[in-house]
This record gives structure tokens, C-alpha cells and sequence, in this order.
């Protein structure tokens, strides 16, 4: 097809791109010493103390608890877009598409109140 | 007024009680439960007195209102009423295994969730298009994961939890990529569009062959028919009962709307003898498996999850048998086993909530002397366990009655000798139930069996149900018609 | 732009990475990124057929919609069950599937 052609260029940047850092990072392995791995160097760095606890801390509940609402209400965008495309010419034969959507976002909306009160979003506690 | 109106109501309802549980912070959490019931008790007799089947018009040909549509639709409503009686029973059990300061446990979340549960049956019912199918399927098994896991301080409801999420992601997988093929093969979404293009199918069979392979598998899933079962068992064993007394008829009852939704294009097409046969197999399965497993079972719930297994064998024999007989038709009697299936199975759980509420277990042995103990529970879990059975004159009989009728009718000799068979089993199981309740005595402290009015209601309503339908089954026989 | 044979092969194999995973794998975490990968690849097998499907020379957009679903389906289910692996971490220390047996008869 014709409009493919016209993506040779980002192509040949992306193989480009892709291939210098596989370079960078095969020739620092091959070449130098720095990149070889012992179990102290593995070690989390404290201020020359024994390093205590792991190296990868545990984070709060909390980050999981914002990241899942994120995701929630992040996707909902999916059906505004379609939406919105079609929304002008829809709307003018019948207020009903207005009216979805209307009820739609009112559904988030008591989500997003309940979330609130049952206090998800609050970080201090 | 037209049928979607139901639906809406129904989410409406519970948003509005997910408000006022978000806001009045120092009610009683039973009360969202009471005014739950009231609500779909109201929607209840608006399906009843207030539907116009015509009325839905401008839903454009995805939203279909036949009389199997509105019996599910009551199916899901009747089953949520239950669900929350039985939710409100056990709140204290529910509390003693979440955190927090009494009375803000999630008491209240876990009594609006069945209504968003129901909303998703009640959607299901209708639908006709691939979309709306697999989006009220979805609603329904999501918003399961959420209260099977609900008791967060019980390994054994979390680990329920997380086997329902793992295996249910995997049938929803299944499911959809045969959805994506179904999708690919005909250019259709809507099912009526997808038979058109199936009966006069001329090409290559084996993509159809294909497509349906990955429905059954994922279906078989959803129903739990075998030898996709194994996650049953333990899902039941460690969700709320109440929840699992849901599961085992709204979810059952999901699986074979969409079953029968999707056979109905299939059974037109050029590999109908297929699909029968793969049914046919599934069936047989189902019924050995199920019937089986549950004869070694020492715990209640575990004994009911088998049996659920053996119900869905039954059930998938009435459809493998593909075609009417004796004037009744497969999906009518898979309709008419659901309704009594339903009222059966409620009784069971009721009156294994009240045991488990007293006595801290679902062992077989805390219902050893419940005859002593409350002469009433032991009747009622008698009559439940006879109609489980099967045994004539209770709600249980016909179910199985004309599935073997069916199975008859079309001449599948070897599937109605297993069938015959594991109803025969059945009866060693169920009655080891009853042989506990009157035979042995019951531990010397056991405390008292204390329930709601409420819950007696609902009990003896359950009971007047399973004598009146095994012996004047009129009010479902309209459904059976082919 | 390659043959709608392409697109159902590579999809293909992404379902069945997807379920080799999920019978393969011990941690439950990775056992939930195969399920999504599985989703995805009924997501991609229903995209391709719209694309190739065409109707009066436009792509299916039956099929195209139904992406939109999933997507979002796949989006609660993955908040759900995260929340849940979450639950079970706090609750056991373990996501390994091996540590799971509390449940039986």
C-alpha cells in the first residue's frame, strides 16, 4: 500500500536507534569491567554501613490503591473520544446521545464520591 | 413500561444505597440490606404487573423481551432477594473477619453489591448481541471476584478469591477469543444477523469447528461443567455463603443464558451434529464427575458445589439432546431445572447459614441431632435435599424428569443410562445429609440456632415453593412449550 | 501491511503464550500479565478481522466497537484482581499458587 512508504523513515530511525543502544550496552558488557556484577556492588549503598533490609523497599498499599483508581477512571476516556467524533451529528436527530453520556459520567461521578468518603484518597493516615 | 426500565432501576438502587452508605456513617448497616430487599421486591412486581414487552423499541434490535427473557429477569430478581436475606443472617459472621471498628466493616458494600450483581443477570437476559452479552457477563463474574474475596481476614475467602480470579480471567479469555472468531466469520455482532449467515454456511467447516471449541471450553468454564470443575469445590468452600448460594444459581444460570444464546446460531449451522456431540460429552462427564466426587464429601459446602456440578450434567444433557420431545423443548427445560433448582438450593444455604452461624463450621457433623435442635431447620433441609434428590412430588422431580425425557426423545441411550445412574447416586448423598440430621445425636454444647424473622419467612416461603412446584408445576410448564 | 493470515497467526501465538503461561507459571502475578496477554490477543484477532472485513470499503466497526469493551473489561479486571493478589499478599507474605491450600475436603 502507498501510505506505508511513508513510514520508511521512522522506520530506519527506530532500527537505528534500537541497534546504537544494543551496541552501547553489548560493547560496555564486552569491553569494559565496569559492568561485572559482584554481590557487593548488588548491595544497596547506606553511608558505608552493612545495608539493612532489602534493596527493593516495599511501597505502601496506597501507591496500589491510587494506581487501580487511575486505571479505572483513566480508561473511562475510551468511550468519550468516539463519543465525541460522533457527537455533533448525532445530536442533531435526538438529545438521547447527550443524555447517555450525561448518565454515563453520572455513574463515575458517584464512583469517584465514594471513593472520597471512604477515604481511598487520603494519604495522612 | 418498557423491560430496561427494570434494569435501571435496579442501578439505581444500588448506587443510591452505596450514597447513603458513603454518607450516613452512623446508621445501622442492616437497614441498606432491608431497604435492598424492599427495592427489588418493588422491581419484582414491576416485572410481574408492569411490563410492556413492546416497549422497547428504541434499544434497536440488540434487547429481546420473550417470555425466557422476563423468567430470567425473575430468576436473578428472586435470587438477589434471597441472597440478601441470607447476606443480612450472616453479617455476623462477615464482621468477625473484616477489620475495622463495628459497624464500618463493609457490611454495607457487601449488601449493595448483589444488586449490581443482579443488574448484570437481568441485562444478560436480554441481550442479543455479542457485545451486550459479554459486557453483562463480565459485570456479573467481576463483581463476583469482589465478594467471593470479601472476607479479607479468612485465607480461605481470599484464596477463593484469587482461584475465581485466575479461572474466570481464563474463561473470559476463551470465551472472548471465540467471540473475536465468531466475530471474524459471519462480519456480525448481533446473534440473529450471525444465524443468517451460519445456515447457509458453504465454506471450510473446520473454522466454525474452531470458534465453537474455544465457546465450550469457555462456557464450560462459567457452568462449571466438567473437566473444567476443579475450581468449584474450593470457590464455594471459601466464599460467604451467601455468596456462594449466588454463585451457584447466578452463575449457573448466567453460563446457560449465554449457552443457549450462542447454541441457538450454532445448532443452525452445518456442524450441528458436533455441537450436540461435544454437549453430549460435557454432559456425561458432568454428571459421572459431579455425582462421583460428591459421595466422599464430609464438608456441606463442598457437598453443594458437587452437586451443582451434578445439576449443570443434568442440565447440559437437556440441551445436548438438541431437539424437542414429549411436547417440551431443551431450552424450556433448562429454564423451568433453573427456577426449581434455585428455590432447592436456597432452602440448602438458608439453612446451612443459620447452622454455620451457630455452630463456626459447615462440617456434615454441625448438622448432627438439628433434629433436636430445631425441628423446623431439619424439615426444611429434608425437603431440600429430597427435591435435590429428585425425589416425585418436590420441586426437583420434573427438572430431571424431562431432561430424561429429552435425552429419550432423541435416542441417546448411553448418555440417559449415566444419567439415570448418577441420579441414582444422588440419592446416597443427599440422604447422608438427613441420616446426620436424624440419626446421630448432636454435640452435648451445641449453642442455639437463632434467626430473624425475616429469614423464617423466607424459609417457610422456600419450602410452600418446593411442595406446591413438585406437585402442581403449572406455573413453569409455560415455558416448556417448543 | 501484511495478509489478515498474519495478524490471526501472531494472535494466535499470543493467546497461546498467553495460556502456556498461565499453566506454566507459579507466581500469580504472572500468571494475571498472561491472562491480559490472552485478552489482548482476542483484542488484536477482532481489530484484524474488522480491518480486513470490509463493509461498503470501510473497516467493520462491529468488531472495532467490541475492542472498546474489552479493553475497559480488562481494565476492571485488572484493578479487581490486583487489589485482591494485594489482599492475599498482606494477608499470607506469598503469591505462589503452591501456597494455596487452605481449601479442601
Amino acid at each position: 500500500m502507498a501510505e506505508i512508504d511513508n513510514y520508511h523513515a521512522v522506520l530506519l530511525q527506530l532500527l537505528l536507534v534500537i541497534g546504537l543502544a544494543a551496541t552501547m550496552l553489548g560493547l560496555s558488557v564486552l569491553v569494559g569491567r565496569a559492568g561485572r556484577r559482584n554481590a557487593i556492588k548488588d548491595s544497596a549503598y547506606e553511608c558505608g554501613m552493612l545495608p539493612i533490609g532489602d534493596s527493593q523497599p516495599r511501597f505502601s498499599v496506597k501507591f496500589y490503591l491510587v494506581a487501580m483508581l487511575f486505571v479505572l477512571f483513566d480508561i473511562e476516556v475510551v468511550f468519550m473520544y468516539p463519543w465525541a467524533v460522533v457527537f455533533r451529528d448525532l445530536v442533531a436527530q435526538n438529545a438521547m446521545v447527550f443524555w447517555g453520556m450525561l448518565s454515563f459520567v453520572g455513574i463515575l461521578t458517584v464512583a469517584y464520591v465514594y471513593a472520597l468518603k471512604k477515604g481511598a484518597l487520603r494519604w495522612d493516615n | 413500561m418498557p423491560a430496561y426500565f427494570l434494569e435501571i432501576a435496579i442501578v439505581l438502587l444500588g448506587l443510591g444505597l452505596l450514597m447513603v452508605d458513603a454518607f450516613a456513617t452512623t446508621l445501622d448497616r442492616r437497614l441498606l440490606g432491608h431497604l435492598g430487599i424492599a427495592g427489588v421486591a418493588a422491581v419484582l412486581a414491576g416485572l410481574v404487573f408492569g411490563v410492556d414487552s413492546s416497549a422497547s423499541e428504541p434499544l434497536w434490535g440488540f434487547y429481546a423481551t420473550d417470555t425466557a427473557a422476563l423468567f430470567y429477569k425473575g430468576l436473578a430478581l428472586v435470587c438477589t432477594l434471597l441472597v440478601l436475606v441470607l447476606a443480612l443472617e450472616y453479617a455476623p459472621v462477615l464482621e468477625s473477619y473484616r477489620d475495622g471498628r463495628p459497624g464500618r466493616r463493609g457490611l454495607g458494600e457487601f449488601l449493595c453489591l448483589p444488586l449490581f450483581l443482579c443488574a448484570g443477570l437481568m441485562w444478560m437476559a436480554s441481550m442479543t448481541d455479542l457485545l451486550g452479552l459479554f459486557v453483562a457477563l463480565e459485570t456479573v463474574t467481576i463483581t463476583f471476584y469482589v465478594v467471593v474475596a470479601y472476607m479479607r481476614r479468612n485465607l480461605g475467602s481470599l484464596e477463593a478469591g484469587v482461584k475465581y480470579l485466575i479461572l474466570g480471567a481464563l474463561s473470559t479469555g476463551f470465551l472472548l477469543y471465540g467471540l473475536a472468531w465468531l466475530f471474524g466469520l459471519t462480519g456480525q455482532t448481533n446473534l440473529a444477523a450471525i444465524q443468517t449467515v451460519l445456515v447457509d454456511w458453504k465454506g471450510d467447516t473446520t473454522p466454525l469447528l474452531f470458534t465453537m471449541a474455544l465457546l465450550m471450553v469457555g462456557l464450560s468454564f462459567k457452568v462449571g461443567a466438567a473437566p473444567f470443575q476443579f475450581w468449584i469445590p474450593d470457590v464455594y468452600q471459601g466464599a460467604p455463603t451467601p455468596i456462594t448460594a449466588f454463585l451457584s444459581v447466578g452463575s449457573k444460570a448466567a453460563g446457560f443464558i449465554v449457552l443457549i444464546r450462542l447454541l441457538e446460531p450454532l445448532l443452525a449451522s452445518p456442524i450441528r451434529h458436533a455441537v450436540l456431540l461435544m454437549l453430549g460429552v460435557l454432559a456425561g462427564a458432568t454428571l459421572i464427575v459431579g455425582n462421583l466426587a460428591a459421595i466422599s464429601q464430609s464438608n456441606f459446602k463442598r457437598l453443594l458445589a458437587y452437586s451443582s456440578i451434578a445439576h449443570a450434567g443434568f442440565l447440559l444433557m437437556a440441551l445436548a439432546a438438541g431437539q424437542p420431545a414429549g411436547g417440551v423443548s431443551p431450552n424450556g427445560v433448562v429454564a423451568l431445572y433453573l427456577g426449581t433448582y434455585l428455590v432447592m438450593t436456597m432452602l440448602a444455604f438458608a439453612v446451612l447459614v443459620i447452622v454455620r452461624k451457630a455452630g463456626g463450621s459447615d462440617e456434615l457433623t454441625a448438622f448432627n441431632g438439628l433434629s433436636q435442635r430445631s425441628p423446623f431447620l431439619a424439615f426444611a433441609l429434608v425437603l431440600a435435599m429430597a427435591s435435590l434428590a429428585g425425589v416425585p412430588l418436590t420441586a426437583g422431580f420434573f427438572g430431571k424428569f424431562f431432561s430424561l425425557v429429552l435425552i429419550a426423545g432423541a435416542g441417546q441411550w448411553a448418555l440417559l443410562t449415566v444419567a439415570v445412574v448418577a441420579a441414582a447416586c444422588g440419592f446416597y448423598y443427599y440422604f447422608k445429609v438427613i441420616r446426620c440430621m436424624y440419626w446421630n445425636d448432636p454435640v452435648s454444647e451445641a449453642p442455639p440456632l437463632v434467626f430473624s424473622q425475616l429469614t423464617r419467612v423466607a424459609i417457610i416461603l422456600l419450602c410452600v415453593a418446593v411442595v406446591v412446584l413438585g406437585v402442581y408445576p403449572k406455573p413453569l410448564t409455560c415455558l416448556l412449550a417448543p | 501491511m501484511g495478509t489478515l493470515n498474519g495478524y490471526l497467526l501472531v494472535s494466535g501465538l499470543l493467546f497461546t503464550i498467553g495460556l502456556t503461561g498461565v499453566m506454566v507459571r507459579r507466581n500469580i502475578i504472572i500468571i494475571f500479565m498472561c491472562l491480559e496477554l490472552m485478552l489482548s490477543a482476542a483484542n488484536l484477532t477482532l481489530v484484524a478481522f474488522s480491518r480486513f472485513g470490509l463493509v461498503n470499503g470501510l473497516p467493520n466497526h462491529h468488531g472495532q466497537l467490541l475492542v472498546f469493551f474489552t479493553i475497559t473489561v480488562a481494565a476492571a479486571e485488572v484493578a479487581v484482581g490486583l487489589a485482591i493478589i494485594v489482599a492475599l499478599y498482606r494477608a499470607k507474605q506469598t503469591v505462589h499458587v503452591e501456597d494455596l491450600k487452605s481449601l479442601g475436603g
